[in-house]
């Protein structure tokens, strides 16, 4: 990558601000599949659950450890997948007498 | 992969790890730790990051008691600058019935006369810890100041770091199918695909696969592992520091708020053991929150980011099953926590390293977890029984 290009940090994960340098050194110190460098830099963990990050990472890490990309394990998505107001969730499934303060004050 | 080693641990959690950090301190360098699956893939990974001494057994308090002192230990170290940390910002335990805040103060008392300072508080005070908190109901609190938190990630990779650096060999993705003994002695473990790696020592710390494992040679283990949910919201701000457990809801709720800002909750919600992770429930959600929106109004205006599963690999008293197996020499178990194993991790590392290298643990109270004691029915008693 050129030099000028590399003065400023480029971002993978917009989510949660990780950088390309933080990538290769998280590859570089061992993590040797998606499923790891997840949970060493919060990558896919964020609001879109790695929609932008993991086919970049994919790329990277392949390239990096000399891998095909199926190798390189694939983080499951987690419920809800997208963000949800919890005020939605509480009219969602009847959760009365759960508690007090129901949603009927939302 | 070296086909022979000196002490072999199945799984890389926190368990696996922070025993062989300790085997690591007290001279031992032949290891080979082995997991089916990811760095922490386990129950570690799944929990939910809370650490504290304040439980209504002797052992538990005690046993954390030390492992608290050891995580402040390892924060300041090497440990702490390779990722490590313990931000020891306290459990809240909110009741809303006067009979819980009468237990309360038994319970305060049974803390304090071990070492630990739980107290008591008033609204004020509550108020003071816990800003964005409506305490209407609320009929009494107590604060366990020693608490706190950790990110399970960090700490695990700060263990890893430090434990292959001194010539460990951590390999993921091998799945473990037998223990292998001969006259009743370990004598090491075949893997998938029938290849044999040769231990004198065996430490089965993996989980929710304890038993299976043990079971291949005969062992049984009274483990059930138990599907928990928690759920993670998008991050904000800090709003307030410690832990609060809404005590008196069937399940307990907890909310807690992560370094980053999101705000972890859970909840027991009845479920079957041995269901697998994948076996989501969406109802958890609404299930989790509701409760604590009476405490936390404004939880109704921010957005859930994701939920997950994981096992509580629990005994039938919920204490630890650890230290030697009577029939086979040579093997060790530091498994079924209940729900515990992250803030056991650094005494569990401690104690199991004694017993492999000196036959005694220096906590005495941890010589009543052994697996015989189901055998000879002396299960743990909790001192405070809620009632």
């Amino acid at each position: 990558m050129g030099e000028e290009v590399r003065k400023h940090p480029i971002i993978i994960c917009r989510c949660r601000d990780v950088t390309l340098d933080d990538v290769l050194k998280a590859i570089d110190e061992g993590c040797e599949d998606l499923e790891c460098i997840k949970r060493r830099l919060g990558l896919g963990m964020g609001p879109c659950q790695g929609r932008t990050c993991i086919p970049l990472v994919i790329g990277i890490m392949a390239r990096r450890l000399g891998k095909k990309p199926d190798e390189l394990l694939i983080p499951k998505p987690r419920a809800p997948v997208t963000p949800i107001p919890v005020s939605l969730l509480l009219k969602s499934v009847d959760v009365k007498g759960e508690g007090e303060g129901g949603d009927e004050n939302a | 992969m070296r086909e022979e080693v000196e002490v072999l641990i199945i799984g890389a959690g926190i368990s696996g790890l922070a025993i062989a950090y300790s085997l690591q301190k007290r001279g031992v360098k032949d290891i080979l730790i082995l997991d089916e699956s990811y760095i922490g893939a386990g129950s570690t990974g799944r929990c939910a990051t809370g650490i504290r001494a304040s439980f209504t057994s002797k052992e538990h308090v005690v046993l954390m008691k030390h492992s608290i002192d050891l995580w402040k230990k390892y924060a300041a170290g090497e440990l702490g600058r390779a990722g490590l940390y313990y931000d020891q910002s306290g459990y809240v335990w909110v009741a809303t019935r006067d009979e819980s805040a009468e237990f309360f103060e038994k319970l305060a008392k049974l803390h304090n006369s071990l070492g630990v300072n739980t107290k008591i508080i008033g609204i004020d005070e509550l108020k003071e810890l816990v800003p964005p908190m409506k305490v209407d109901g609320v009929a009494g609190a107590m604060f366990d100041p020693t608490a706190g938190k950790s990110y399970p990630f960090d700490t695990i990779f700060a263990f890893l770091k430090l434990v292959k650096g001194r010539g460990a060999e951590v390999v993921t993705r091998v799945k473990v199918t037998k223990i292998l003994t001969s006259s009743g002695k370990v004598t090491g473990v075949e893997v998938e695909g029938g290849k044999i790696i040769k231990a004198s020592t065996v430490v089965v710390a993996a989980g929710s696969g304890s038993r299976e494992l043990l079971g291949s040679v005969g062992v049984k283990l009274p483990i059930e592992n138990i599907p928990r949910h928690a759920l993670i919201t998008e991050p904000y701000k800090e709003a307030f520091k410690p832990l609060v457990i809404d005590w008196d809801t069937p399940g307990v709720p907890y909310i807690v708020q992560s370094k980053e800002g999101g705000f972890f909750m859970g909840r027991d919600v009845e479920e079957k053991p041995e269901l697998p992770l994948t076996s989501q429930r969406i109802d958890f959600m609404p299930k989790a929150v509701k409760p604590l929106t009476k405490f936390f109004p404004w939880l109704r205006n921010i957005r859930v980011l994701r939920y997950w599963v994981g096992y509580y690999v629990t005994t039938p008293d919920h204490h630890p099953v650890y230290g030697p197996v009577k029939e086979v020499e040579g093997l060790y178990i530091a498994a079924g926590y209940s729900g515990h194993g992250y803030m056991m991790g650094p005494i569990t590392g401690e104690l199991l390293a004694e017993w492999i290298l000196n036959r005694k643990p220096h906590i005495p109270e941890a010589e009543r977890l052994t697996l015989d004691r189901f055998e000879r029915g002396a299960l743990i008693k909790e001192l405070a029984v809620i009632g």
